[in-house]
């Protein structure tokens, strides 16, 4: 009785919301917006030093939210290495030998490297960039993991803890370093826009490839878990 | 200068964040406390720029709204910087010789604390919708990661469903913006509610979404149950946080919304709802936590009784006169920073008696009275602002709440500040009925350093001094929830 009443609140709220999302698409599809949004970001292009507007307003004009986002991987990455069971994320018991997948491995993961490449490098003017590079990364990682190449970056080391938190960090720099050049914080001086953008994204690139994976590796509960503490 | 000290406030915890990744629990603690002292220096220093300079808009990345992100700095937005420096330092503090360091995954801890500070920095000070989103995220994230730390059964359940929960909230926030954006065209608080204004255009469905999304997030009852397992589960300096800080973020964010647009798009029915909830979370939240065996479930339940007070501005400032307006805002200002202060010095006494006598039961404390007088005085003294006694902080907030009451005729406010504050004494009193049980039969207590209890006591006497300093506090205040200049 009580399950089949929780089912109902949660259907309820499902469909209340896809309802609202509904409504929603279709309030704004309808009648124009009071601003115009689009056309002031067209505007400031050229200033932007990509021709992206997606990259651009990622990067450029609301960078600040990126950098945050970025966060938001690295705490979801930490809390689950956190709670990680085994003292190696690349545990030779879970992997598999499959020929199949050993074939398949050797075609797809050479060119997944290169998909996530050109992505990357597709970002600065049409789209593509660094979220959708480093998702392909990941499933390349995860490719490699089902076929039991050895990972020993994986393990939860300073490596790791490295490469998780390396984009983040150079985004950070970036920020400080175009404070240091006299602009404001996040400001990229004249000039070195689309160099610094370009290498934001690539670090961010690796590190958002490697957040997915160790997402994907890290396994639910602790081994030390049921000990008695009260606090 | 003003560029460097919104860096500090916002980039500088998040690059101690990156430097505590790479580090080992003890390390990070060390850099962690160099950090506390620099963040609340910058807190310090942008709060004498605002004396001096008084409130103002600042683009971030050279982008002014509605383009780019503009941040708000105002008296209100100062006070919590503040808020934010002091519970958190003391948390910080108490955590580094709280928290054992020999467990391999208490390193996490410093990089998600530092990531905490910066979202809830950055809350209090964006003036942009989607990048109040995104701050309410990293908050959200790193506090459920704080419960989860070590991954025990029971902090992974309480972590979870604190997740689920805080996602359907978040959702129903992100549509409301969605809304807001489709019939706008822009995300600055500042400009929609200009073009608000100036247009008139109906924006009740989305202020209700994001208000009803931010309620579920701050434990309005009756979307409480969440909040209790999550912050008695949580170690004890993180329960401070949590209680003192976190829930305070997304009740900051719909008070911002509600007095910004509230006046246009919100209706009395609204704030009567949000008001019957509050007075209901009050009563309902007080008698549970008058029925609990475990300590920390105690306070933990206690604010969700303190928590239901801060609803009670929605009432007190709909079509009111301005004065009653201020009033309610003053009051319900003072409520979440004395509430911070006072349930912080809690949760941290709690952990010392809990860490004294090894059992999180009231039960156990008996005979305590005797060997942790210094804790449990904190632990009192705290208690003394929760209900809202002179001189505390608590008891001018609750003053002030039943003036605006009062003045603007709605009298039944008034019985639920009254009896939340004598319900609040009875579950303070309980637990001093338990600790000064003489005939225990435990005679071992273990006792825990003097900088452990020196910790809560610094807070407890905050909370309780604050009524002293309402005046200055309430000046700084000036116009509150930033009925300022327009950018």
């Amino acid at each position: 009785m009580k399950a089949w009443f929780a089912t109902f609140v949660v259907l309820a709220v499902c469909v209340a919301f896809t309802g609202l999302l509904a409504v929603t698409v279709w309030d704004i599809a309808q009648t124009p917006a009071l601003v115009q949004l689009p056309a002031m970001v067209a505007e400031k292009l050229s200033e932007s030093g990509v021709k992206n507007p997606v990259t651009a307003v990622l990067l450029n004009f609301r960078s600040y939210d990126t950098l945050l986002e970025i966060g938001v991987l690295v705490i979801a990455a930490m809390t689950g290495i956190s709670m990680a069971r085994t003292p190696t994320l690349e545990d030779p018991e879970l992997r598999t030998s499959n020929e199949l997948l050993f074939a398949l491995q050797r075609w797809f993961v050479p060119l997944m490297l290169m998909v996530a490449g050109y992505l990357l490098w597709a970002g600065s003017d049409r789209p593509g960039g660094a979220f959708q590079a480093g998702a392909v990364l990941a499933a390349a990682g995860v490719l490699m993991r089902l076929g039991a190449r050895p990972m020993n970056f994986l393990r939860p080391g300073i490596l790791l803890r490295l490469g998780l938190v390396l984009g983040f960090a150079v985004f950070l720099v970036v920020a400080l370093a175009s404070a240091f050049a006299g602009e404001a914080f996040l400001d990229y001086p004249e000039g070195w826009t689309k160099v610094l953008i370009v290498t934001i994204e690539a670090v961010l690139t690796l590190s958002i490839g490697m957040v997915l994976l160790a997402l994907f590796v890290a396994g639910p509960v602790n081994e030390y878990g049921e000990e008695d503490d009260p606090v | 200068m003003t560029t460097w000290l919104m860096a500090g406030l916002l980039f500088t915890p998040l690059a101690w964040a990156a430097i505590t990744l790479l580090l080992s629990f003890r390390n990070g603690r060390w850099v962690s406390w160099l950090g506390m002292l620099v963040q609340v220096l910058v807190s310090v220093g942008v709060w004498l720029l605002v004396v001096d300079r008084g409130e103002f808009y600042h683009g971030l990345g050279g982008w002014d709204a509605p383009l780019g992100i503009e941040l708000r700095v105002d008296g209100l937005a100062i006070i919590f910087v503040l808020l934010t420096a002091t519970v958190a330092t003391a948390c910080g503090w108490h955590a580094g010789m709280y928290l054992d360091s020999d467990k391999p995954w208490q390193k996490h801890f410093w990089p998600l604390f530092w990531f905490l500070w910066a979202a809830l920095n950055s809350v209090w000070l964006s003036g942009d919708l989607f990048n109040l989103y995104v701050g309410l995220e990293v908050i959200t994230l790193t506090a459920v990661g704080l419960v989860a730390v070590g991954g025990q059964a029971d902090a992974l359940r309480a972590a979870l469903r604190y997740l689920l929960v805080a996602l359907v909230g978040s959702m129903a926030y992100l549509l409301g913006v969605a809304l807001v954006y489709g019939e706008f065209g822009v995300l600055s608080l500042a400009v929609v509610r200009e073009l608000q204004a100036e247009n008139g255009v109906g924006m009740t469905l989305p202020l209700a979404l994001m208000l009803g999304g931010l309620a579920v997030k701050s434990a309005l009852f009756p979307m409480h149950g969440w909040l209790p397992p999550a912050h008695g589960v949580a170690k004890s300096p993180v329960s401070g946080l949590m209680s003192g800080l976190v829930v305070k973020a997304s009740f900051y964010i719909a008070a911002r919304l509600w007095l910004e647009l509230g006046h246009e798009a919100g209706s009395l029915a609204l704030a009567q709802v949000l008001g019957v909830l509050g007075s209901a979370a009050v009563v309902w939240g007080s008698w549970l936590a008058l029925r609990q065996k475990k300590l920390k479930q105690v306070v933990a339940y206690s604010s969700v009784a303190q928590i239901g007070y801060l609803f009670l501005l929605f009432p007190l400032t709909l079509s009111v006169s301005e004065a009653v307006s201020l009033q309610a805002q003053q009051g319900v200002t003072l409520q979440v920073v004395s509430h911070a202060l006072a349930k912080g010095a809690m949760f941290l006494a709690a952990g010392n008696l809990i860490l004294s006598v090894r059992s999180g039961e009231v039960d156990a404390l008996a005979g305590v009275g005797r060997f942790l007088p210094f804790s449990l005085f904190s632990f009192g003294l705290a208690g003394v602002s929760l209900m809202g006694l002179p001189p505390s902080g608590g008891f001018a907030a609750k003053w002030l709440l039943l003036q605006a009451s009062l003045a603007s005729g709605q009298w039944w406010w008034a019985l639920v500040l009254l009896a939340g504050g004598l319900l609040s004494a009875l579950y303070v009193f309980r637990i001093y009925q338990a600790s000064f049980v003489q005939d225990s039969d435990l005679d071992e207590f273990y006792h825990p350093p003097r900088s452990l209890e020196l910790v809560p006591m610094i807070l407890a006497l905050l909370a309780l001094g604050l009524g002293l300093v309402v005046d200055p506090m309430l000046t700084l205040l000036g116009r509150p929830f930033g009925e300022g200049s327009v950018p």
